[in-house]
Order: structure tokens, then sequence, then C-alpha cells
């Protein structure tokens, strides 16, 4: 085992650190290649759960790169709770005319990616692109366009590099599959 | 009525449906009208009677209820609706591009040339059904500026300006006007050979079952448009041709062509399910149908934190 004991609640790893880093190293080959020649890309960050994966790309990538990030507000039934998916926490600098590529840790319904790039394309960019690290197309609803992707994953709920569960979990080097038993804890 | 249209690539649709929802109206879209159509005169309309037909249809609904009205046109079949609230959607050409530049994954030159030719498309097809390519600028109540004003800003402002308009206080379309509406309308859609064969209403369904009602809610804060249970297909016939089995999916999400049936029931019965879906694949092979089951909907249900909304059934 790589990673010595896992912490409880985890299954089983399903992509090491060192599998993670390569497919990253490729990933931001293709995004350099794709990009070639432009003056500069525009990486948009969804948080929280992007955090860990656009940094290492960003590092991964061979043209000049720019970094924003925005947030989108959750789903609650909670009283006072927005009845409407909303931008939590907009973008620090307008998009117009800039090639952007907006960075995500996992697509699977498909419903943020379209809320988010409806949203974005509204804004004037010169191009909208989307990578995303984990990318679960048997549970998409709503088609979304992904150009760039890590890995396909199963119908399992994962966690680690970014993706949580209630929280935790977003700093594990490697992605893991929680125990079913602990996913309604 | 109330009516929300715009220009290419404004995104009318998406404050219509928030609008619809914060005035408690029926929302009537595009493909909503495209299959009433389709079930109370014919799957295909000659465009010289489109404009009678919509018409004809919109009045009876109007009669019945306030309905918000989404669809290229509309608003140009203004004389027969003397109350109704028109709202246009207006965005700078760069605004616009952008939403054709994600539609089509291209660039922006790319993306302003498929703008104008949509563009001319709807000006063609508007001129062919209704005889104008567009409506003044005068015939609006209401101009909304999607750049500067978001979806549930400009749906606010068309609440407000409903409430001042006292929508809620006057008749609906009187029976009378709709009834003699209806008769002219009539007489005129027989000189194209088009009779209605039914009356579809737009009364709202109840959702039936409790996992339904959770995942039209998780639609709605996506944005998602959705029609439930809005269409059957025959899947069975007899040696009379008669339909003895037809298979109603629960969801139609049109801005993706779409069906998804939700699946939270014992296993025998998701058996014969599989199978009516197996049937239909074959028989419409053109209809996209996902089937959510048990697992997929309850791994919906805890990754949006739906728990507390499900209710025992």
């Amino acid at each position: 085992m790589p990673h010595g004991e896992l912490p409880p609640g985890i299954e089983r790893v399903l992509f090491t650190e060192e599998q993670i880093a390569a497919r990253i190293r490729e990933v931001g080959g293709e995004i350099s290649e794709r990009f070639a020649g432009r003056p500069c890309l525009k990486l948009i960050g969804v948080l929280k759960g992007s955090v860990f994966f656009l940094t290492e790309l960003s590092r991964q990538i061979r043209i000049p790169v720019k970094i924003d990030f925005l947030a989108i507000s959750s789903f609650s039934s909670k009283p006072g709770a927005p009845g409407l998916v909303r931008i939590a926490k907009d973008l620090d600098d307008p998009i117009h005319d800039e090639d952007v590529l907006l960075v995500e840790d996992i697509v699977d319904t498909g419903f943020t990616l379209r809320y988010l790039l409806r949203t974005l394309a509204g804004r004037g960019p010169n191009s909208l692109a989307v990578c995303t690290f984990l990318d679960r197309t048997s549970k998409r609803i709503v088609q979304a366009p992904v150009d760039f992707r890590c890995f396909e994953i199963p119908d399992r709920f994962v966690i680690g590099y970014g993706l949580d569960h209630h929280q935790l979990y977003r700093n594990l080097p490697y992605v893991a599959v929680l125990k079913p038993d602990s996913q309604r804890s | 009525m109330l009516t929300v249209t715009g220009q290419v690539g404004c995104r009318a649709e998406e404050v219509a449906r928030i609008a619809a929802a914060r005035l408690g109206f029926p929302l009537v879209t595009e493909s909503r009208l495209e299959a009433a159509i389709a079930e109370e005169f014919a799957p295909a309309i000659p465009d010289k009677a489109y404009r009678d037909v919509l018409t004809s249809i919109l009045a009876r609904l109007a009669a019945e209820q306030h309905i918000v009205v989404s669809a290229d046109g509309v608003e140009l079949l203004t004389s027969h609706f003397p109350g109704a609230l028109r709202v246009l959607i207006v965005a700078p050409e760069r605004v616009r591009v952008g939403q054709i530049l994600l539609e089509q994954r291209c660039e922006r030159a790319d993306a302003a040339r498929q703008l104008k030719e949509r563009e001319t498309r709807r000006q063609q097809l508007r001129r062919r059904r209704f005889g104008r390519s567009a409506a003044p600028l005068e015939t609006f109540d209401l101009v909304l500026n999607a750049e500067s004003l978001d979806a549930e800003q400009m749906a606010a402002l068309i609440e407000r300006a409903v409430a001042l308009r006292g929508f809620h206080e006057p008749a609906l379309l009187s029976a009378e006007a709709e009834a003699q509406l209806q008769f002219q309308l009539r007489l005129r859609l027989a000189r194209h050979g088009i009779t209605p064969t039914g009356a579809p209403s737009l009364r709202q369904k109840m959702f039936a079952h409790p996992s339904e009602e959770i995942f039209a809610n998780l639609l709605d804060y996506y944005r998602i448009p959705w029609e439930y249970e809005p269409r059957s297909f025959p899947i069975e016939w007899d040696s009379q041709g008669r339909v003895t089995l037809a298979f109603t999916p629960d969801f139609y999400l049109p801005e993706v062509d779409l069906y998804v049936e939700l699946t939270t029931m014992k296993q025998s019965l998701v058996t014969k399910k599989n199978r009516k879906v197996k049937r239909l694949r074959e028989l419409y092979p053109g209809i996209q149908i996902q089937v959510f089951y048990q697992k997929d909907f309850e791994n919906l249900v805890f990754k949006y934190g739906l728990a507390e909304r499900l209710t025992p059934a």
C-alpha cells in the first residue's frame, strides 16, 4: 500500500499520487498545445474542490496563465437558502476577449457546469473551454462539453485531491473511494 | 398573459421560467406549444396557418388561467390579447455571441457569423408564419437588458411590473371573447383543412411520487427547463391497430431533448419498466431517454443534500 494505513472510512485508493501527477502532466501538455500562440490563458477554478488540481495543472501549462476563482451556492432546503443556483463568489476580473479554461474538480450530472458555462459565456470571452480532474460520464443528465479530462471514474463516491465529504479529506494526495457506510454518516 | 421573448442568444426562456415560478403562473414554452399543436391539430402545420393555430391554443389557455409564454413570435399576436404584458429581453451582440460560442464550442468570429445566420433564419420563419419579421419596439411594455441584469433581476422586475399592472386583479380572457375568437379562427383554419382533434390543458399534474418532486426541485435550482409527463408513447397495439400499451416518461428536458424516467421501486417492477424502455428505444430510435434507478437517485439525494426533502411515500 503506497500510502500506509488508509484513514477510516476509505475503501480503497482509486488513483495514486504518482498516477495523478503523471496524468496532469499529460493534460497540461495537451492544453499547452491547444492554446499555443495565444498571449495568455485564464484558468478559472471553481471553489473549493478544484484548488489542488488547478494549482498543479497551472504548473504543467507551458504558456502564460492567469488565475481567478469563483464559487457557486449549494443547494439547501434550509429556510432562507437561495431557491436558485447563483454565484456566491464572483471573479475578481472581467474575462472579455480572453481565452478561458474553466477548471473543475469533478463533472457528473452536468448541472453545475452548464450553469457556470452559460454565465461565463455571457461575459464575452474569446473562447471558453473546460478541463475537469474527474469525469463521471455515467451520471450525466445534462450534456456539458468537457474539452480536457484527467480521469473518467466509475459510479462511486470519491474523495481526496480536493474532493470532500462534509468538507473533510480534501488534503489527501490521492483519490479514494469512500465506504458506503461512511457516506451516510 | 405575459409574454417574454428576446433577441437570439438572450436566454429569454430562462427569464420566463424564473418569472413564472415567482408569479405562480404556468409557463408555456416553445416545446410545450409544439406538443399542444401536435395534440390538438396536427404534428405539422403549414406556415400560413401557424398564426391562427397558435392564437387558438393561447386563447384557450389564457381563458383558463394567467400564463407566461416564451415562444418565438408570440409578441406578434398583439391584437387578440389586449391585456397582455409584453417583455422583450435584449443584449449587446458580444453577450449574445457568447451564448453561441458556448453552444457550438467555437471561437468568437465563428460564433458571430452563426448568430447572424440564426437571426436571418428566425426573421425568415417569422415572416412566413406571422407576416412580419419583427415587432416594433413600441409593442413591448418592458424592455430589459441582459448585459446589466441577470436572469433573477429581470424576473424580479417582471414580477413588479405584473403587480403594478394589477395582473392578479382583472379577469382572464372572458369565455365569450374566447368562444368568439375560436369560432373565427376555426373558420380560417378549415380553409387549410385543419380541424382540432383534442383540447390539451396546461393544468398542473400532481407528481406521482415524492422522488419526482425532489427531482423537479433540483432541476429548478439549476435552472434547467423541464416538463412533467408531457408525452405518452404507444408501444403496443392490438390487431385492429388500437393502442394497448403506452409509456409516459416522467420528465422531458427540452433544452437537451432528453426524457428522464425515475425508477425508485422494487426490482420486479423495475424489470417490467426496463422492458418498456427497451421497446420505446426500438420503436422511437430518435428519442433520448435516461433511466434513473433507486441507487442513482439515492446518490443524487446524497450528493445534493436533499434527504430532508424526501417525505415517506
